[in-house]
């Protein structure tokens, strides 16, 4: 039942695949097939740390083996629960490395050729690879491997299905809800022995509640529908039902008598001092966590305790310190090293160049990494997620030289988050513009401006840095038009209104009679924003407007009147880019608000006819305000999947700046 | 030290002769200035082995789907491998037959998020050969140009000390395309892959030359202009007219799953690679 399995290397070559559908054969071979699809869409995109992907129907589980690079991928439908496939999954990399593994060897190392001196050792070997004869007896032991998972998953079900007909045939007490009866003949053929004992079964049951008319009518409804629509019923939950109602009936308390004192001590929840075994149940707590010996403050003569002053510009510690702080702090016990020769033996393991890296070797270093981030302001579900990701690429990969494993991972995290941030997609908006406004059109039609709408919570900066981008557009020579499309918030009118004085009176190098110039448009407040929007738009078609910047009231990401008028507005007026305006200050709230934002909009966007439209970019503001905090750029980039187009660092019309990765990178990683 | 001097006599001797006194007082400069020359030696012969003013490999880049991995694998194992989107480079030696020499050929990939891998080995590389699928390059142009833009900055970027890297644009999957009475399908593909690219480049520079960018973050002066697309002649651009330097176009195709016939070493292989390998061999 599977549809495709695939074994590849890291660097693009497949060296085994198999298709079990004609249709999946030939998905395979298009660049739009599941491994494809995964590759550039899960792994490399690097948010892919809850293990599952689906597309286009197919659900795609996968593996890893990191020291010999390579991918192992299974794709099956997704309706189908497989149980198996796990199990698979370890079985076929376990087999795989251990039948090929100097074949891999070679393999692997003729793809990371690092100079041209080596040619007169591989240059014979070049003529020998032939890749469909090394890897000869693997379709025959791929397919009893699967054979043989298929067949004990197909037990298990059959025996799972046998106990839930066994134990609904002993119920004979009469049960509260009579359907536990009919999911029984779901299975498979009914058996006509089977039905006229069900049937029996009923009628004594139903006679016995004679003076009940109406249970019995339900009864038999319930009983027509339960036979043949429980497709989702677990089969596993019915005997534990059933066994559950054949206990006595347990009289109800109702709580209007003193409880007794068999009930005091289980209603009793407060600390008991008296008893010595308190130090067992009182969690551990990790004192030295709670405080940072380090900024301590002073104790007066009086004796009181004054907190220590604010300094600028706190002294460099490296990285690598912290981490060993931190490893010391944790680590208090020791922990015994690997391997028989203790700390010696893994230094010389590492200057070998064998050394393995293992879970427990990871596991510090990568807490003490995710502590880092998270003092960065990066929220916390995503540092977990990004540390994790990192976990899995590097175990059991080898390191050597003098590379110790904290700078192994702090290589590998510095990739995965450029990898993060650097946006898949190009973040030019003037080349966007003028392509489409360049574009040619059939003779009756006028051309429609390029419209970008931005949407955030309450208080972020929208307006603010709407008039900060007009600026931008202006001195590039645009005609912009304003649509004011807040009508809630007071005043919001009017703020647009200074800017738009404002913005006139600058101009293109200060000159008042510029190509570019701004409009603002308007109609006043309690009307229906997607009307005005449109009507914006129009009014720009018709004055041959270039831009139009459409600014929409903030609101909460859970308010879901609001979440449906935004998307209303997006559905029937399908700007060009929907920018998403956060402030740099947010923290494990950024997650909250971004998965919100960009689901609501997905969703009604798509309900309400137009096509599926997500948020396309990202503004982040007030940038000024965090120095090198930035982690918030990582936990918005890494939600929505999206770039952040531009950064506001202040207050007038010039503080708008570009995100450069690196610059993100290097202050996130450091201390 | 001035109480030691003063009080020789009384003193005993050290037991340890320190090597200074063996060696003599007048041996100890001279015994300096050649161990000195020594290191000097040694430090130029360990740096010019480690940077040379040119580099030996050919980069194989282009956009994602373009086909850089199948056409390494086809060059290095003769056999054209089945292949998906690459997460890393890879580097491989590819024996030529006729020159019998052998040349690195490293492919990055060619996805957005991971093709600034292309920098860290461009020092490296003493050609680039930019990959560009021939059939869709119509549909997604636009980001093809935005690749080989980059590259083309990167390529000018380049200190004046080491020689340019020479470019080759490779219009791929040729056989996708049908060829017609006067042309023949590498021709079409070639043609088109020009025009293409040399009409959304020029966008682009006009782009960027009028426009007014917005600035990067940090205090640095790191240019965040984009150029490299300048040309002689009336401004606009073309690949002729490149200021970067030659750039050369040829088209090629590969059959997935197919494995090279048996060639011995005097006949050259002829399939739809062969303007490649040429192209190679006369890569001195």
């Amino acid at each position: 039942m599977l549809d495709h399995c695939s074994i590849s290397h890291k660097g693009g070559v497949v060296l085994w695949s198999r298709s079990f559908t004609p249709a999946a054969s030939h998905a395979a071979a298009s660049p739009s097939s599941p491994v494809n699809s995964l590759v550039r869409e899960a792994l490399i995109e690097g948010r892919s740390s809850d293990g599952k992907y689906e597309k286009d129907g197919y659900a795609v589980k996968w593996t890893f083996v990191n020291d010999l690079e390579l991918i192992f991928v299974v794709a099956y439908q997704r309706i189908l629960q497989l149980t198996y496939v796990e199990d698979l999954l370890t079985a076929l990399k376990a087999l795989f490395v251990k039948l090929f593994q100097p074949f891999l060897t070679t393999f692997v190392a003729s793809l990371h050729v690092t100079s041209t001196a080596k040619l007169s050792s591989s240059a014979d070997t070049s003529a020998s690879w032939d890749f469909s004869k090394a890897f000869d007896g693997w379709d025959a032991v791929f397919d009893k491997l699967l054979r043989g998972l298929e067949d004990k998953a197909a037990q298990e079900r059959r025996t799972r299905s046998g106990h839930v007909i066994r134990t609904a045939a002993e119920v004979s007490p009469p049960a509260e809800d009579i359907s536990t009866i009919p999911t029984q003949s779901d299975d498979n053929v009914l058996d006509e022995e089977r039905i006229a004992r069900n049937v029996q079964a009923l009628k004594n049951r139903l006679r016995g509640r004679g003076a009940q008319p109406v249970r019995r009518g339900r009864g038999r409804a319930d009983v027509a529908s339960g036979r043949d629509s429980h497709p989702g019923s677990d089969s596993d939950t019915t005997p534990s039902k059933s066994k559950r109602k054949s206990k006595a009936k347990v009289q109800r308390k109702w709580g209007d008598e003193a409880p007794t004192e068999s009930d005091m001590a289980s209603l009793d929840f407060s600390y008991d001092s008296s008893t010595s075994d308190t130090h067992a149940h009182a969690p551990p707590v990790d004192l030295s966590a709670l405080v940072d010996s380090g900024s301590l403050g002073t104790r007066t003569q009086d004796g009181l305790y004054e907190v220590r002053d604010w300094e600028f510009s706190q002294g460099g510690k490296s990285a690598d310190d912290v981490i060993a702080e931190v490893l010391k702090k944790s680590g208090q016990e020791p922990k015994p090293a690997s391997g028989s020769l203790g700390a010696l033996g893994s230094i010389f393991a590492r200057l070998t160049g064998t050394k393995v890296l293992t879970e427990e070797d990871l596991k510090p270093v990568l807490e003490a990494m995710k502590q880092h981030l998270m003092k960065k302001n990066v929220a916390k579900e995503i540092s977990d997620k990004i540390c994790e990701d990192v976990g899995q690429s590097l175990v059991g990969k080898k390191v050597g030289g003098f590379q110790t494993t904290s700078s192994a991972v702090r290589q590998a995290l510095a990739n995965s988050i450029t990898r993060i941030l650097t946006p898949k997609t190009s973040t030019d908006l003037l080349l966007s513009i003028r392509t489409k406004l360049s574009k040619p059109l059939p003779a009756s039609q006028q051309r429609q401006p390029y419209s970008i709408t931005f949407v955030g919570v309450n208080g972020v900066g929208k307006s603010t840095n709407l008039s900060k981008v007009c600026f931008w557009l202006i001195q590039n020579g645009f005609r912009v038009l304003i649509a004011a499309c807040d009508t809630f918030r007071s005043g919001a009118v009017e703020q647009l209104r200074v800017h738009v004085r404002n913005l006139g009176m600058l101009g293109v190098d200060g000159a008042t009679d510029s190509k570019g110039r701004v409009e603002l448009y308007e109609r006043g407040y309690g009307k229906d924003a997607a009307g005005i929007a449109k009507e914006a738009i129009n009014y720009a078609r018709e004055n041959d407007f270039d831009v139009v910047l459409i600014d929409t009231a903030g609101r909460m990401q859970d308010n879901e009147p609001l979440m449906r008028a935004l998307a209303k507005l997006v559905a029937t007026n399908n700007p060009d880019k929907i920018i998403f305006v956060g402030e740099a200050l947010v923290g494990n709230e950024a997650v909250d608000q971004l998965t919100k934002f960009d689901r609501a909009l997905r969703d009604f966007s798509a309900a309400s006819g137009g096509q599926e439209r997500g948020i396309d970019g990202m503004l982040v503001t007030k940038w000024d305000t965090v120095d090198d905090k930035v982690g918030a750029a990582l936990s918005m980039t890494y939600v929505t999947g999206q770039p952040i187009i531009f950064v506001g660092c202040g207050q007038t019309y010039t503080d708008l700046r570009q995100l450069r990765v690196a610059n993100v990178v290097q202050a996130i990683l450091s201390d | 030290m001035d109480a030691f001097a003063a009080s020789p006599s009384k003193q005993a001797e050290p037991e340890v002769l320190s090597p200074a006194s063996v060696l003599g007082s007048q041996m100890l400069p001279l015994a300096a200035v050649v161990l000195a020359v020594l290191m000097v030696a040694i430090s130029i012969l360990v740096v010019r082995r480690k940077s040379p003013r040119r580099g030996d490999a050919v980069i194989l880049a282009g956009y994602s789907d373009a086909g850089k991995t199948a056409i390494l694998t086809t060059l290095a194992y003769r056999q054209t491998l089945p292949t998906h989107a690459s997460m890393q480079t890879n580097a491989s030696l590819v024996a030529l037959s006729s020159s019998h020499k052998t040349l690195r050929i490293i492919d990055v990939p060619g996805h957005p998020r991971i093709r600034g891998q292309f920098q860290e080995y461009l020092p490296e590389a003493k050609a680039i050969a930019f990959v560009v699928d021939a059939s869709t390059v119509s549909r997604n142009g636009a980001a093809v140009a935005e690749h080989l833009h980059m590259i083309m900055h990167a390529l000018t970027s380049l200190p004046p000390s080491r020689e340019t890297p020479s470019l080759l644009i490779v219009a791929h999957k040729c056989d996708l395309l049908k060829g017609t009475a006067n042309a023949s399908a590498e021709q079409l593909a070639i043609n088109r892959v020009r025009t293409i690219l040399e009409r959304e480049l020029e966008k682009r520079r006009v782009s960027h030359a009028h426009g007014v960018a917005v600035e990067g973050l940090g205090a640095e002066d790191a240019e965040s202009e984009m150029g490299g697309l300048e040309c002689s002649g009336n401004g606009e651009f073309k690949f002729a007219e490149w200021e970067g330097g030659e750039v050369g176009f040829i088209g090629t195709s590969v059959a997935v799953g197919k494995v090279a016939r048996v060639v011995d070493e005097k006949h050259a292989e002829s399939d739809g690679l062969s303007p490649l390998r040429e192209w190679l061999e006369e890569l001195n």
